[in-house]
């Protein structure tokens, strides 16, 4: 094959790959198309094939609104979220820490503990975790099941993540500060902090996108109407409206912006980090 | 300057000492929310106990004879599962990982479709229910409205026994955006010198796939496969969703953790739903055990293994 011809075939490829990531890029991007236009007509409109809606109501929003309490359950979803992240964000950089630079007897094994629980299915432990908040401790029809556990580094894997990237910053920086007479918390939030800011912020989104994505923890724990987050409200259109399909998605649309102003913010630090995971792991 | 030295030992049980008050946390979490209820798990599928009951009777094995011989749920769960994860790890990571190797050529505007692949994984679960709850719905969904259009019979793809699986498959690939930026990773890192060497002696794209990119790639295709066959396999949300109100569900939707979910918190059958949790557990160990041995042969790494 010569040169002339080979140049010839790396074009049509090109061409091929280009045309293939638009078609496959536009198929990925349909759903979410079909939900907002679907948002903005008459449920037999929403029925048909057609593409933009003939007339945009607008109003369908406003309507929703009103059976779809949707910052009630949005203020609901925050005071879940934000404890969890504040608190699971700092325990895992306390933890990671530890594991990274303090050294005591027994460490490889506790660590070994910790990296084997990534393994476990989290949902294997849900009943004797049920049976541990509401039985014993009576925390039935509250938001601490669901907060709790955040205060305890977030899961192995955020731990895991914040040590990765502490071990990658040189010993010798926080060694010259200790012998300087630096107590170990000053070293972490004076010296290692402002190195692992990446790191910090992904596993803040990770804490965020596990809770923000949660449907069975909030169905287990959650009974009352009046704590319902914005996934159990939503769930209520399957239900009790008989699916208003109008409604169904202007709702549908409300509840996913919260997380896409998020991930347009910190996208950079999402990409990032799934390859950070990818990678190191 | 006069450094008041420590004696090493003194810094070292100081050291050791913070290690522990930082470490508090991940001891409670590992005890009390990981070690401790796994083996409560167990423990409690020893017993019965049900709502009205106040305390827990010990029957030994009784929940599981009940469970493998009389349950008529718990086979067709373990076998939907199973179909299910096997489908949803084949086409995400199939999926993914075509959609990575197009985006690894120099393709114009490469980071705004990393990020439109990426867009569904940012979309909280249940908004994807909802989303495809419409698409595949029988009246207004736009499959059927297509289907119409072609003079096809209308289908049922999430109350038709032979669609439920694939329908919910493909939800379940569509998510997956996070392991095409995996791959894109991994492939950035294959150096591009093989490549070219074997394009100059002429190998085929297939060819330098399976001889260059493949073994290159095989840790991370690893990584994903497991990953993913550990989420997929604790497949229970598509269920809550599309099946929790009627109790008489169709089997496709009895995917084990809703099985257990069902048992435990509807008929409130606390000790056998453990009893479910402990077999599903197990499975998945065999499962990751598997995958562990048959990865022995097949991974290759760069410097000779790490």
């Amino acid at each position: 094959m010569g040169i002339q011809s080979r140049k010839k075939m790396e074009r049509l490829a090109d061409i091929f790959s280009f045309s293939a990531v638009v078609l496959l890029a536009l198929l990925v991007l349909f759903p979410l198309w079909w939900m907002f236009r679907s948002s903005l007509m008459t449920n037999p409109e929403i029925g048909s094939l057609r593409f933009f809606p003939s007339r945009w109501l607008v109003q369908n929003y406003p309507e929703a609104l009103e059976v779809f309490e949707y910052f009630k359950y949005l203020g609901n979803t925050m005071s879940i979220l934000i404890p969890c992240v504040v608190f699971g964000t700092i325990t895992a950089i306390l933890c990671g820490y530890s594991f990274a630079r303090l050294y005591f007897r027994g460490r490889a094994f506790v660590f070994g503990l910790c990296i084997a629980s990534l393994l476990l299915p989290s949902i294997v432990t849900l009943i004797p975790l049920y049976v541990g908040w509401v039985r014993f401790l009576g925390l039935g029809s509250t938001y601490w099941p669901l907060i709790l556990p955040y205060l305890t580094g977030g899961g192995a894997f955020n731990i895991f993540l914040v040590r990765q990237f502490i071990m990658t910053i040189p010993k010798e920086l926080d060694e010259a500060a200790k012998i300087d007479g630096a107590g170990s918390l000053r070293i972490l939030v004076q010296i290692l902090l402002p190195s692992i800011i990446p790191a910090v912020i992904v596993v803040a989104l990770f804490i965020f996108i596990g809770v923000w994505n949660d449907v069975l923890l909030q169905t287990v724990y959650i009974s009352n109407s009046e704590q319902y987050t914005i996934a159990l409200g939503l769930r209520r259109f399957n239900g009790s409206y008989g699916t208003d399909w109008k409604l169904a998605m202007a709702s549908t649309v409300l509840s996913i912006l919260p997380g896409v102003l998020v991930y347009l913010v910190g996208q950079k630090y999402f990409v990032e980090g799934i390859v950070m995971t990818g990678l190191k792991s | 300057m006069a450094v008041t030295r420590v004696k090493p030992s003194a810094m070292a049980r100081h050291e050791a000492r913070l290690a522990k008050i930082y470490l508090i946390p991940a001891f409670l979490g590992l005890t009390f929310l990981t070690y401790l209820p796994l083996l409560s798990v167990f423990v409690l599928s020893l017993f019965k106990w049900t709502a009205i009951m106040p305390k827990p009777l010990y029957i030994g094995f009784n929940n599981y004879i009940r469970l493998f011989t009389k349950d008529m749920f718990f086979w067709t769960s373990m076998r939907v599962t199973i179909i299910y994860a096997l489908l949803t790890v084949v086409g995400s990571v199939l999926y993914s990982l075509a959609v990575a190797m197009l985006l690894n050529r120099s393709i114009r505007g490469r980071g705004l479709f990393r990020a439109i692949f990426y867009v569904p994984y940012i979309i909280p679960a249940m908004a994807i229910y909802m989303i495809w709850g419409l698409l595949y719905n029988k009246d207004f969904g736009v499959i059927n409205a297509l289907l119409v259009q072609l003079g096809q019979p209308r289908a049922g793809f999430l109350i038709d026994s032979k669609y439920i699986i694939p329908s919910l498959a493909l939800i379940a690939v569509w998510t997956s955006g996070n392991l095409i930026v995996i791959f894109l990773a991994g492939l950035g890192s294959v150096p591009r010198v093989y490549h070219e060497a074997a394009e100059i002696d002429g190998a085929t794209f297939w060819k330098r796939f399976v001889h260059i990119t493949l073994p290159f790639m095989s840790p991370i295709i690893f990584y994903n496969v497991l990953l993913s066959l550990i989420a997929n396999m604790q497949v229970v949300v598509p269920s809550l969703i599309y099946a929790g109100s009627n109790r008489t569900t169709y089997p496709e939707y009895t995917f084990m953790s809703f099985l257990m979910y069902r048992t435990g918190f509807i008929n409130n059958e606390l000790s056998y739903a453990s009893a479910i949790s402990f077999v599903f557990f197990v499975l998945i160990g065999l499962f990751t055990l598997v995958l562990f041995k048959g990865s022995k042969n097949i991974l290759f790494y760069e410097s000779g293994g790490n």
